[in-house]
């Protein structure tokens, strides 16, 4: 049987091809280079106008970034139009996802933030804007693309759906339109029941413990 | 021998609002560390042979009329980080319950013995010859009847678990009722939530109060930061009493010549690991496992509102053997929240479309015999839970998956949804096999919770190889014991809060026997 040669793929070759402290060098100062040139067209692009928006005072504990990209999420996620269903201009849905976030260990909050940061910008370089700054065809494009996607864009495409969505159907008023019951205990009158009977015990049973 | 009495209703428990002074130094023949399955079990245990014990709960005390029967609130008020511990990736849901009771208060009440296979295990693999069938079947029946657990009657087999016995029965396929710790259900499908009315026989409501009538004392708030010793001996522990607005209310030290850790698997490690106890041979923490679970659900073309009724009616156990296929279903309830994370229909209009069918869903729950291999530690001051999916039980996964879906479909389903992260749907049995043999073992592409976890500080014959021994004590560290989750020395494929329930009290009872 005969073997093929194909050559390695780009950075594999390279790598074949330089020392490993070249490479590294040449690496770095490349990456530098081109991150140089690239900054200022990336903040060009990265701005918005919805920068000018002034946050809310009760989202004192998001950063403006973060209150923005929320709150377009919540539009992208929860289209209601047309549906039994409250808006979300009604709804507190961002509040909701402030207050889950405030429980948070604050490493984990930490990265969230980046995460969050990571999602917003990145549409830059596929779109030319911010992920806040996209309709909504190319929202929701960019959420499912994103949940195909490589292990961190699956991952905060999912996290931000699963944020959202559980600030949306823990409310109430979202209930009604999915025949969903919430709590009914005290609508039904249910009895407590107190704590279970002191069992009746016959010498220190059982037996045959640990030999 | 202490005259036991015996509250009808709640429990008295020490919290942080109660505590005055700065420091205390208290004294016990026993301090417990953890009130959940295997702390409340202990304490009772030996708090009715005349102990002086003392258990110490990082969490707080909800009484159950406090319950708000809203997961999202439970979550935050009664669970592990409020919900949000996972794996390192973030990619495993880890739910454990944080609060006076433990899991016990927001588990679904499922109570299944440990199987013979996994008990064989034991004694070939680790030396555990004491653990045979008929040695724990007396502490199998004193939990079960302490807890009132029995079968399901058939009020308590809602519409999504009758749909799911129908398909299992139509495949011929070995389906059974659940048994449980349940008075009386009330039907109200909210167990993860904690139940309201008390039915539930949880810690809250069983062993705790009894233990305290027994004259055990109770303390929440209080997280143990480290185990005292002399002598290389267990002397007690030391702990910090903090407030529900996160400020520090008292340092406490309990001198006892006995100290249970009951914090289960995440947290009994990071506790030996931080008071560096217990590790000579580098196992504490290691050979972590979860029972990494899938919920599979399906939409059927009758309402089946599957937040309706006992929230677990039946399973399957067909495949339970590792012979068989190493995995076990279980029908399970949800509401609309829960609902909302397991399936990706798409973004906007056809996740809308999906949430206003959810009445239609029903779903079925995946338990896969895991290997252990994951690994809990610290990172500075960050706990950190080392566990991926491992390729040796991808397959197990997959074929859980299949069955789910095969079951599904033969219960008239017209969609199955499998729980990854982009949008797939099986139709018909055709689709099976293709469908779920082109998913990768990849982070992030399953959406994986975990109820169970367990095995990190496990028990075993050999010091090298394990952490306590049969009896529950640290083969390292004379007095200190180890009775919650994390010392089965494999996962056990099935909900655990039995096992943990019968091995505190054979442990119970080595401790009153040693002292």
């Amino acid at each position: 049987m005969t073997q093929q040669y194909s050559a390695p793929s780009g950075p594999e070759w390279l790598q074949q091809g330089l020392a490993r402290r070249r490479f590294l060098k040449w690496t770095l100062v490349a990456s530098a280079g081109m991150t140089a040139a690239a900054a200022g067209g990336f903040l060009w692009l990265r701005r918005s106008p919805l920068d000018q928006q002034r946050i809310p005072d009760w989202a004192g504990e998001l950063s403006a970034q973060e209150f923005l990209l929320l709150d377009r999420c919540r539009r992208v996620l929860l289209p209601t139009e047309g549906r039994d269903l409250p808006d979300t201009e009604t709804v507190p849905v961002v509040a909701n996802v402030q207050r889950t976030l405030s429980l948070m260990a604050p490493a984990l909050r930490q990265q969230l933030s980046q995460g969050l940061g990571l999602f917003d910008n990145a549409a830059v370089f596929r779109h030319g804007c911010r992920f806040v700054d996209l309709d909504d065809e190319t929202a929701w494009d960019y959420f499912d693309r994103w949940g195909r996607g490589l292990v961190l864009q699956r991952t905060l495409a999912t996290v931000i759906k699963q944020l959202l969505y559980s600030a949306y159907w823990r409310d109430e008023r979202t209930w009604p339109a999915l025949q969903f019951d919430g709590p009914v205990s005290d609508r039904w009158g249910l009895a407590y029941l107190g704590n279970a009977p002191m069992p009746e015990e016959q010498g220190n049973v059982p037996t045959g413990g640990p030999e | 021998m202490t005259t036991a009495l015996w509250r009808d209703s709640g429990l008295a428990v020490t919290q942080a609002k109660d505590i005055r002074e700065p420091r205390m130094d208290l004294q016990a023949d026993v301090v417990v560390v953890g009130s959940g399955a295997g702390g409340a079990v202990v304490a009772y245990e030996l708090a009715r042979r005349g102990k002086r014990v003392l258990v110490l709960e990082a969490g707080p005390y909800v009484p159950s009329r406090d319950f708000s029967e809203r997961f999202p609130e439970a979550m935050e008020q009664l669970y592990q980080d409020h919900g949000s511990q996972t794996n390192r990736s973030g990619d495993l849901l880890i739910l454990q319950g944080a609060c006076v009771g433990g899991s016990t208060v927001v588990n679904a009440g499922v109570c299944f013995r440990t199987p013979d296979f996994i008990l064989r295990d034991w004694q070939r693999d680790f030396g555990l010859t004491g653990l045979t069938r008929d040695s724990m079947r007396p502490y199998f029946e004193r939990v079960e009847k302490h807890l009132g657990v029995h079968e399901n009657g058939e009020h308590e087999i809602a519409a999504h678990a009758r749909l799911i016995r129908a398909g299992a029965n139509k495949l011929g396929w070995s389906v059974k009722p659940f048994q449980r710790n349940i008075r009386d259900c009330a039907l109200t499908g909210h167990c993860l939530s904690g139940c309201k009315t008390e039915r539930k026989q949880s810690m809250l409501v069983s062993y705790l109060p009894w233990a305290v009538a027994h004259g055990t004392r109770i303390f929440a708030d209080t997280r143990v930061t480290g185990i005292l010793t002399d002598n290389g001996r267990a002397t007690g522990v030391r702990a910090q009493v903090t407030g529900s607005d996160g400020e520090p209310v008292a340092s406490v030290t309990v001198t006892a010549p006995r100290v249970v850790l009951a914090a289960g698997a995440v947290q009994t490690p990071l506790l030996l690991l931080r008071s560096g106890l217990a590790n000579g041979s580098d196992q504490v923490g290691r050979h972590f496992a979860c029972h990494p679970s899938l919920y599979v659900s399906a939409r059927y073309p009758q309402p089946v509102h599957a937040w309706r009724g006992a929230m677990l009616g039946v399973y399957v156990d067909e495949f339970m053997a590792p012979e068989d296929g190493g995995f076990v279903l279980e029908d399970g309830g949800a509401g609309i929240v829960e609902l909302s994370m397991t399936a990706e229909p798409g973004t906007g209009a056809p996740f809308m479309d999906f949430m206003e069918e959810t009445r239609y869903l029903a779903g079925l729950v995946t338990l896969i015999h895991d290997h252990n291999v994951g690994r809990v530690r610290w990172d500075g001051d960050n706990k950190v839970i080392d566990y991926q999916l491992d390729d040796i039980d991808f397959p197990s996964m997959k074929n859980a998956l299949k069955a789910a879906a095969r079951l599904h479909l033969a219960a008239g389903a017209e969609q199955v949804h499998v729980p990854t992260s982009e949008p797939l749907v099986i139709r018909r049995e055709a689709d099976i096999d293709p469908m779920v043999e082109g998913l990768e073992n990849q982070p992030h592409h399953l959406r994986m919770v975990s109820y169970h976890p367990q095995g990190s500080c496990r028990m075993g014959a050999d010091p090298a190889t394990s952490v306590v021994a049969e009896s529950g004590e640290t083969h390292e560290v004379p007095g200190l014991y180890i009775a919650d989750a994390s010392l089965l020395p494999t996962s056990i494929i099935v909900n655990p809060q039995i096992t943990v329930y019968a091995l505190a009290t054979r442990i119970a009872e080595a401790i009153a026997a040693s002292a």
